[in-house]
């Protein structure tokens, strides 16, 4: 999967956890997830399993504290897709 | 260490059946710390409430310690909590009010932790009720000097949530004798409070979830 793959799915799997849709529509690699789509910290474990599920892959600890902005999602998410 | 660091969380708000999943609260537990829930506690407090009482008091640690090092990033396993003492015949209640303010926490009511991470060694207290729980953190073993609070809203829209809880924490100055203070944050989205365009190096930590806003500030830190 590109990148820009990756990130299209990747709202999907973050839009549940948001209200801030507008935003979501917009997001690229920079936005923040709490700071700009306002989640709230208690999802991101939700994030990091829904993420696992959709991409049949394991995302350890040490990378998941990582998965702060949309870059480093799709970037932990591509290194375990190789 | 001049900091501050609470969080709140809404218990209706968490998804118990998925909290209960070893491949969710894995994530945020180590296996020492699963053995933390034994005998008598699974009878007083369910395991997915325990999984976020820690969650809460490693947020609240994490939120103490990324005020001096913006860089942190919040791995929950990595901040190990290493006792958690609950008082005896602790039993978990309604809120039943619109807010609470208190300083300090009593010892018959609140749940204390150590927590370590790294080279730092942290405390905590917590509340459980049936609707929430809330954390708060500190460097030594005393909290006489924290000032917090709780409160329900009725609006959970984040800009609700986030301007509720600064006039809260604003109006509990105030009644301390601030004239004027303003929280605005920080480049690394610290909450700074501010008095007639000085920063005043008073710790302040805030905290929403769902429809509670909570905040923490510790006036005897100020330098």
């Amino acid at each position: 999967m590109t990148r820009q793959e990756i990130l299209t799915e990747l709202k999907k799997v973050i839009s549940p956890y948001t209200t801030n849709k507008e935003m979501l529509a917009d997001i690229n690699e920079n936005t923040d997830l709490i700071r700009d789509l306002k989640i709230n910290s208690a999802n991101l474990v939700d994030i990091i399993i829904d993420a696992e599920a959709k991409y049949n892959i394991e995302i350890d600890y040490d990378a998941a504290d990582k998965m702060m902005n949309v870059g480093t999602c799709i970037d932990v998410i591509s290194e375990r897709l190789k | 260490m001049i900091s501050a660091g609470n969080d709140i969380v809404a218990l209706t708000a968490i998804n118990a059946a998925r909290t209960k999943q070893p491949e969710f609260y894995s994530k945020i537990l180590s296996p020492a710390e699963k053995s933390l829930y034994q005998a008598p506690l699974p009878e007083a407090v369910p395991f997915e409430i325990f999984v976020w009482l820690l969650w809460s008091v490693k947020e609240s640690a994490y939120k103490f310690l990324q005020r001096h090092n913006p860089a942190l990033l919040f791995t929950p396993v990595k901040f190990e909590v290493k006792e958690l003492h609950f008082p005896t015949g602790f039993t978990i209640n309604n809120f039943n009010v619109g807010e609470i303010e208190a300083v300090g926490f009593a010892d018959d009511f609140a749940i204390k932790s150590t927590l370590r991470f790294g080279e730092y060694t942290l405390y905590s207290r917590s509340l459980i009720y049936n609707e929430l729980l809330l954390s708060t953190v500190n460097d030594n073993d005393s909290f006489d000097d924290v000032y917090w609070g709780i409160k329900a809203i009725d609006n959970a829209d984040n800009e609700i949530q986030s301007a509720t809880v600064r006039d809260f924490s604003l109006n509990r100055l105030k009644e301390l004798g601030f004239k004027n203070p303003v929280i605005s944050k920080n480049g690394h989205g610290v909450p700074v409070l501010m008095e007639g365009g000085e920063e005043i190096k008073i710790p302040v930590s805030l905290s929403h979830h769902d429809y509670w806003v909570a905040y923490a500030f510790s006036l005897n830190k100020a330098e």
